[in-house]
C-alpha cells in the first residue's frame, strides 16, 4: 500500500466511514427503502393522511350521486373527474396517476385504494343548488387549485369583484362543509366498525355496482 | 390579478387574533399595511430581494387609503416581491473580458485581488442593468367571516405572505384542513391516527407541524 494510499484509508478510519476490518461501518440504504422513507413522511407531515382519507372517502360517497351534506338549506353533491394521484407508503409502489372520464372510479383505480394507496389529488365538480364549481384538491392542504366558478352575473367591474370573492368564498366554505362532516365521521365510532369495512368492499368490487350511475352523472356532466 | 381576473387558485386560513392583536383590526389594517410596505431595492445596496405590501391594483402604491383597501366586507391588497439577479455565467464572462484586455494592455495577467476587485465592480453594473423580476401574490381577507385567502400556486410564496401576515397583524392564520377542523371541533388527536386498514400497514402518527 503506498503512503497516500494508507493516509486515506487512516483518515477514512478516523472518520468512521470505516471500521479496522476496512469494510464500511454503515451500509448504504436501500433505495426502495429511501422512497418509501420520504412517503411515510408525506403522510404523516401536518397530518396529511386525514386529508388523503377524506379524499378517499368522499370518492366512495360520490359514487352513488347522492347529495352528501347540507349547505345553507341546499345538498351538495360531488362528482370526482378526469385526473386522480394516488399514493402510499407500503409495496413497491408509492405513487401512482390515472387518467380518463371516469378513471377515478374505475376498477384499477379501486384496485390501488384497496392494495394502500390513498386518494392524494383529484379534480371535483361540486353542484350546490343551480351552481357548479370545479377545482382540484391536494390531500396535504386542500388548496384551491385552477378553480372554475359559476358565471358571474353582475356587469359592473366592483360588484364583478365582490361576487367573484363571494363564489370563490363559497367554494371554500363548501369544501369545509364536506371536511366537517368527514371529520365527525371520522372520529365517531362507526368509522372503524361500518365504514371502513364498507369502503373496502367498495374498493374490492364486493358491493352492488353503481357503475352505471356515475356514467349517467358524466354524460349528464359533459352535456352541459 | 388573480382576485380580479384570471386562475382560481388560493390556500384557505381562518385568522385567529394573537395576543397584542389590535382590538380594531379594521381601523389599524391600513397603518399596519403601511408599516411592512413595500420599498423597491435599493440598487446602491448588496440587496437581492425586496418584498412587502402593495395595494391591489397599483402594485407600485403603498398608501392604502380605504377605497383602495376595502371592497365591502373584504379587504384586499397585494404582497409583492421583487428579486434581482445578476447571471452567474455573464458576471464570468465579464470578468474574463476585462482580464484579456488587462494581459494584453499590461503584459501578465491580473492578480487574484485585482480579479476580485474588477468582479464586485462588474456585478455592480450588471446589478444597474438588470430588470428586477416582479411578483404580486393577492390576499384577500373577509373582515366579517375571518376569513383569508392567499392567491398564490407555490407553497413557498404562500408560506412567505403567510409569515408576513401573521407577523405583521399579529395574528395566526389556521388553514382550513381536516386535522385543524378537529381541533376547532374538540376532537382528541388520539381518535384520529392514521387508519391502518386504509394505508395497509399499522402507524403512529409522530410527525407534526402543530396545524391541529
Amino acid at each position: 500500500m503506498g503512503k497516500r494510499e494508507q493516509a486515506r484509508a487512516e483518515a477514512a478510519f478516523m472518520r468512521g466511514d470505516v471500521g479496522v476490518d476496512g469494510a464500511a461501518t454503515e451500509e448504504k440504504q436501500d433505495a426502495a427503502e429511501v422512497e418509501r422513507g420520504k412517503a411515510r413522511e408525506a403522510l404523516l407531515r401536518g397530518k396529511a393522511y386525514l386529508g388523503r382519507e377524506f379524499l378517499t372517502w368522499l370518492l366512495w360517497r360520490s359514487e352513488a350521486g347522492e347529495t352528501l351534506v347540507e349547505f345553507e338549506k341546499t345538498g351538495v353533491t360531488v362528482l370526482f373527474l378526469g385526473r386522480v394521484v394516488l399514493k402510499g407508503i407500503s409495496g413497491d409502489v408509492t405513487e401512482l396517476s390515472a387518467r380518463g372520464a371516469m378513471a377515478p372510479y374505475s376498477e384499477q383505480v379501486r384496485q390501488a385504494l384497496d392494495r394502500g394507496l390513498l386518494v392524494h389529488q383529484a379534480r371535483l365538480l361540486l353542484t350546490h343548488g343551480e351552481k357548479a364549481y370545479e377545482v382540484t384538491l391536494d390531500a396535504e392542504f386542500l388548496d384551491i387549485r385552477a378553480a372554475k366558478l359559476p358565471a358571474l352575473m353582475s356587469e359592473e367591474d366592483d360588484s364583478r369583484t365582490t361576487e367573484r370573492l363571494y363564489l370563490a368564498e363559497q367554494l371554500s366554505a363548501l369544501i369545509h362543509t364536506l371536511v366537517e362532516a368527514f371529520v365527525a365521521v371520522r372520529a365517531g365510532r362507526a368509522w372503524s366498525k361500518q365504514v371502513v369495512p364498507a369502503m373496502k368492499e367498495w374498493m374490492r368490487g364486493e358491493e352492488g355496482t353503481r357503475k352505471q350511475t356515475v356514467l349517467q352523472r358524466a354524460a349528464n356532466v359533459r352535456k352541459r | 390579478m388573480p382576485i380580479l381576473r384570471g386562475a382560481v387558485t388560493f390556500s384557505r386560513f381562518l385568522v385567529q387574533p394573537d395576543e397584542g392583536a389590535p382590538s380594531d383590526l379594521k381601523r389599524s389594517l391600513s397603518r399596519t399595511l403601511k408599516a411592512r410596505a413595500f420599498a423597491p431595492i435599493e440598487r446602491r445596496s448588496e440587496e437581492e430581494r425586496a418584498a412587502g405590501f402593495v395595494e391591489l391594483e397599483n402594485h407600485d402604491s403603498t398608501e392604502f387609503p380605504a377605497g383602495a383597501l376595502f371592497y365591502g366586507e373584504y379587504a384586499l391588497f397585494g404582497y409583492r416581491i421583487d428579486q434581482i439577479k445578476v447571471p452567474g455565467p455573464v458576471l464570468r464572462a465579464e470578468v474574463d473580458k476585462w482580464a484579456a484586455a488587462f494581459q494584453k494592455e499590461k503584459g501578465r495577467p491580473p492578480s487574484r485581488g485585482e480579479k476580485a476587485e474588477n468582479r464586485s465592480s462588474v456585478r455592480q453594473m450588471l446589478r444597474n442593468r438588470a430588470v428586477p423580476l416582479t411578483k404580486v401574490h393577492d390576499v384577500s381577507w373577509n373582515l366579517k367571516s375571518q376569513q383569508l385567502q392567499i392567491w398564490a400556486a407555490s407553497r413557498k410564496a404562500v408560506e412567505e405572505v403567510l409569515s408576513a401576515v401573521e407577523t405583521g397583524f399579529k395574528v395566526k392564520l389556521l388553514p382550513l384542513i381536516p386535522a385543524a377542523a378537529a381541533a376547532r371541533m374538540g376532537i382528541e388527536d388520539s381518535a384520529l391516527g392514521p387508519t391502518a386498514e386504509l394505508i395497509g400497514m399499522e402507524l403512529q402518527a409522530e410527525v407534526s407541524h402543530g396545524e391541529a
